[in-house]
């Protein structure tokens, strides 16, 4: 009979998690009983409080400041598992002005009751303008009070993309665009706040961290550029570059017809692998197919923090990135033996 | 009495968009279009190496990426002297018209089913087909679950929402596997294009991916699973709901506009550049039975920004265009310019595309009553998906050609470096429209570049003369008999596959004053 007041949904839910019904109704009884209330209310109350809010997924809200929406983009690239099958089982997205149903003020409303009851994993795709809050206004409001006060009751930040975490191209615009955790220390809102940096946001990074955080409730470890260490941080592409052979061998490609020259190193171009900690040479883009090196294009290091006004021209090695990396070569710093 | 309602911000497009309308007996009477951000990549252009600008220019927009890439690159070519080879062209074809796939694809399903269909009729579902009834199941443990988000909130169904249980499982079954298609279709591109969003392969010259035979054979054989969904699933819903449920809206025309139409060409079948996918043209004062195209030239095309948020300029070409924001502007509603042609506010896009190439299955649907507006715009984008698959066969056809002969070439390496100055203009037909880039160059950097983009055509606010941009005039007379639930006004808009980051690569600052509607 006790049974019926409690949804079928929670019982299997709180089964999944090692709890069995019977369990969960002992511990119903002991605690009424210990707080002197009527079991039937407790179990009642209980199972209310549990499902009512969030019917046992996590709310998430995406805001998109100064994006072009390949973050969001680079989200439904996701296959295994099926991206709807994260956005409809696992996570309850009450706002993501891309996919969702609603617009104008009934879009706002869900935002905003969402803000208030709190406990949120907030996302940010797009810098944030620091030239003038008119650069970005939405919803009738500048987007850094949207994301500061939505900041303010989330349990963790997950900034997507090179834009959200340190500002990416439009920091070089006029506009003036900087990362969440610069307009987050201007604000004084202390939040754990994720890197998930490249330009776009690899939709492997975003999936495994947003899996991370649904398993244990934690932010994952994070490198010294505020990144997950579990893709970053550890080895430069260029110590993993499958053209790396031909690095050591002194052959640059200098002909993209040559088909010879197709796998040779792409440093004289003005590839930025040596400073570059990221996965992707191992990883790859797209399910495996290929990535940046693999088409003959160059790694501009876009999921670092000189990304991209350090970077620029992007096709010569002349920019002062590119300038340390052959001031490195040159010191016999890129080499096997030393790297 | 007019009543003003404000739709911000308009979802389930790539971008920020703020709709305003004016209500009077049930219809809408004026219409404002308001983009609201800016970043100023034209700005931080200048100065720069000009090759820098394929890359930056495709982070106009994550959405349709590297049109931009696309565009921009065939500027420099020309500013560069670059020709670049057949090979180069094809695989460029190939990337972009994967690129169309999950784009049109992404749009009907993902961005504008839910606003025809009341996806709540699911529960009603009576039929014993087991993969819709696992659909069903799904979304009646949401609703139990009290957790339908993202599906909803919504606006309320209205009189064109379809409600049939069948035909809406069936479309929300749809959704969730178009969803997965292009996923793959964008893998398809990935093959040359190195990841998505954002190709790393298209640079001035040509592209950088020299193909091997192993990706031509993945290619075509992803190439076949999306042709097989395209005139499986996609067209027969189009055609489904179009010529269904719809036709009422589609023959009533809601969403019309000016019926003035602009294509600038694009996706070449040979060498020479002599037969196109998309021909270029222009139509002005559309006579569905008498469709009369110009020549397009694209020195007709000015840009006004009387009501956009830069410094006062008399309208000019693209070349001479600038970048100064005035955010203090007065009657500037947006950072949106207003450019028009020969003086004339176009729509650009596929329906642009498919009348002034006087496309038999959509002139004949028009012959039928189908008047061009929102639901003409749909069938329009299924039906040139279909002509982008046709063409990707005949293209991977040649560069099995090609790529096997000795000599083959992707790139014209002799043209890498920039020219000490140069002038270029590239266009292309993006899935959302003809788009214009526009480079200068001087002591080989950048001098002036400028952009006029599909969203700007389709959603720009007022000229000199006070003339409404497509979305503004497209809105006018649209039904709205509840101002609460403006469903119609979104329809209308995402029917035009809005791309605001493209809109405004400059910036968009807004004031807090409310403004003053002048009730005309």
């Amino acid at each position: 009979m006790k049974e019926d007041i409690l949804s079928d949904k929670l019982l299997n839910e709180l089964e999944i998690y090692g709890v069995s019904r019977r369990d969960f109704l002992k511990y119903c009884a002991t605690t009424a009983a210990i707080l002197g209330i009527s079991e039937l209310e407790f179990t009642s109350g209980i199972a209310y409080a549990l499902e009512k809010p969030t019917s046992g997924k996590p709310a998430v809200l995406w805001i998109e400041g100064q994006a072009c929406a390949g973050c969001t983009i680079a989200l439904t690239q996701v296959s295994y598992p099926p991206i709807a099958s994260i956005i409809l089982d696992k996570i309850s997205v009450r706002y993501d002005h891309t996919i969702m149903a609603a617009a104008g003020h009934l879009a706002e409303k869900v935002y905003e009751d969402t803000v208030k009851q709190g406990g949120y994993i907030l996302i940010v795709e797009g810098a944030t303008p620091s030239a003038d809050d008119r650069f970005h206004m939405g919803g009738g409001m500048p987007f850094r009070k949207r994301l500061e006060e939505s900041a303010r009751n989330s349990t963790a930040v997950l900034a997507v993309g090179a834009c959200s975490a340190y500002g990416g191209i439009p920091r070089a615009c006029p506009s003036k665009g900087i990362g969440v955790s610069e307009v987050l220390n201007k604000a004084k809102i202390n939040k754990p706040v994720v890197n998930i940096s490249t330009c776009p946001v690899h939709p492997d990074h975003l999936i495994g961290t947003i899996l991370y955080v649904l398993v244990t409730g934690k932010v994952p470890e994070l490198d010294s550029k505020g990144r997950p260490a579990m893709y970053f941080g550890e080895v430069s592409m260029h110590d993993n570059c499958r053209r790396r052979a031909h690095f050591d061998a002194g052959e640059f490609l200098k002909d993209w017809n040559d088909p010879k020259q197709k796998n040779w190193c792409l440093l004289e171009k003005g590839c930025k692998g040596p400073v570059s900690y990221i996965d992707c040479t191992v990883r790859r883009w797209n399910e495996g197919i290929s990535f940046c090196l693999d088409c003959g294009g160059l790694c501009q290091a876009c999921g670092e923090p000189v990304f991209y006004d350090k970077v620029t021209p992007l096709y010569t090695a002349e920019s002062e990135i590119s300038q340390k990396i052959l001031a490195m070569r040159e010191a016999g710093l890129l080499m096997k033996e030393n790297s | 009495m007019a009543k003003k309602i404000t739709i911000d911000p308009i979802t389930r497009i790539e971008g920020h968009l703020k709709i305003e309308v004016e209500i009077e007996d049930g219809k809408v009477k004026n219409a404002w279009s308001s983009g609201t951000m800016a970043r100023g990549f034209e700005a931080m252009l200048t100065g720069k190496d000009p090759r820098d600008a394929s890359y930056i220019t495709s982070r106009f927009c994550g959405v349709c990426y590297s049109v931009h890439q696309l565009a921009s690159a065939r500027a420099l070519d020309i500013a560069f002297g670059a020709k670049v080879p057949w090979g180069g062209n094809l695989i460029r074809n190939l990337v972009m018209g994967a690129e169309y796939i999950y784009d049109h694809l992404l749009h009907f399903y993902q961005l504008s089913a839910l606003d025809y269909i009341d996806i709540m009729a699911i529960a009603n579902y009576k039929g014993n087909d087991k993969e819709l009834l696992a659909v069903r199941d799904k979304i009646v443990s949401l609703v139990k679950a009290k957790d339908t988000y993202p599906l909803t909130p919504r606006y309320e169904p209205d009189d064109f929402t379809v409600k049939d249980p069948d035909i809406v499982i069936s479309a929300v079954n749809h959704y969730l596997k178009a969803l997965n298609m292009h996923v793959k279709a964008r893998n398809m591109g990935a093959i040359w294009g190195g990841r998505t969003p954002h190709y790393q392969n298209i640079v001035v010259g040509g592209v950088t991916s020299y193909p091997d035979l192993n990706q031509w054979a993945r290619f075509r054989t992803m190439l076949d699973e999306q042709k097989k969904f395209i005139e499986e699933v996609y067209i027969q819903d189009v055609v489904a709901f179009g010529t269904g449920p719809l036709w009422k809206l589609a023959t009533m025309g809601v969403g019309g506009g000016h019926y003035n139409y602009l294509a600038c060409g694009d996706f070449p079948l040979d060498s020479e550049w002599k037969k196109l996918v998309f021909p270029a043209g222009v139509i002005v004062g559309l006579d569905p039975s008498n469709i009369k195209v110009e020549t397009f030239d694209h020195k007709k095309i000015t840009e006004s920004v009387k009501n956009s948020w830069y410094k006062e300029k008399k309208p000019v070409h693209p070349y001479d265009g600038e970048q100064v924001f005035d955010l203090n502007k007065k009657e500037a509603y947006s950072f949106v310019k207003a450019p028009r042609y020969n003086g004339k506010a176009m729509e650009v896009g596929p329906l642009a595309r498919m009348l002034v190439a006087k496309n038999p299955t959509l002139i004949d649907l028009v012959k039928k009553g189908a008047k061009p507006g929102a639901v003409a715009r749909h069938a329009a984008r299924a039906i040139e998906t279909k002509l982008i698959v046709d063409a990707c066969y005949e293209w991977l056809d040649q560069l099995l050609t090609e790529m096997t002969k000795p000599g083959f070439k992707i790139h014209d390496t002799a043209h890498w470096d920039p020219p000490e100055t140069g002038i270029g203009a590239g266009f292309h037909e993006a899935p959302r429209g003809a788009l214009g880039h526009w480079v200068k160059i001087k002591n080989k950097k950048i001098e002036n570049y400028q952009a006029v983009v599909p969203s700007t055509w389709n959603a720009s606010p007022r000229c000199e003369n006070g003339v409404r941009g497509q979305y503004e005039e497209s809105l006018i007379g649209v039904p709205v008999p509840d101002p609460e639930n403006p469903i119609n006004v979104v329809r209308v808009i995402r029917s035009f596959d809005p791309c605001l980051a493209c809109a405004i690569h400059i910036i968009d600052p807004k004031t807090n004053e409310i403004r003053k509607f002048l009730i005309e």
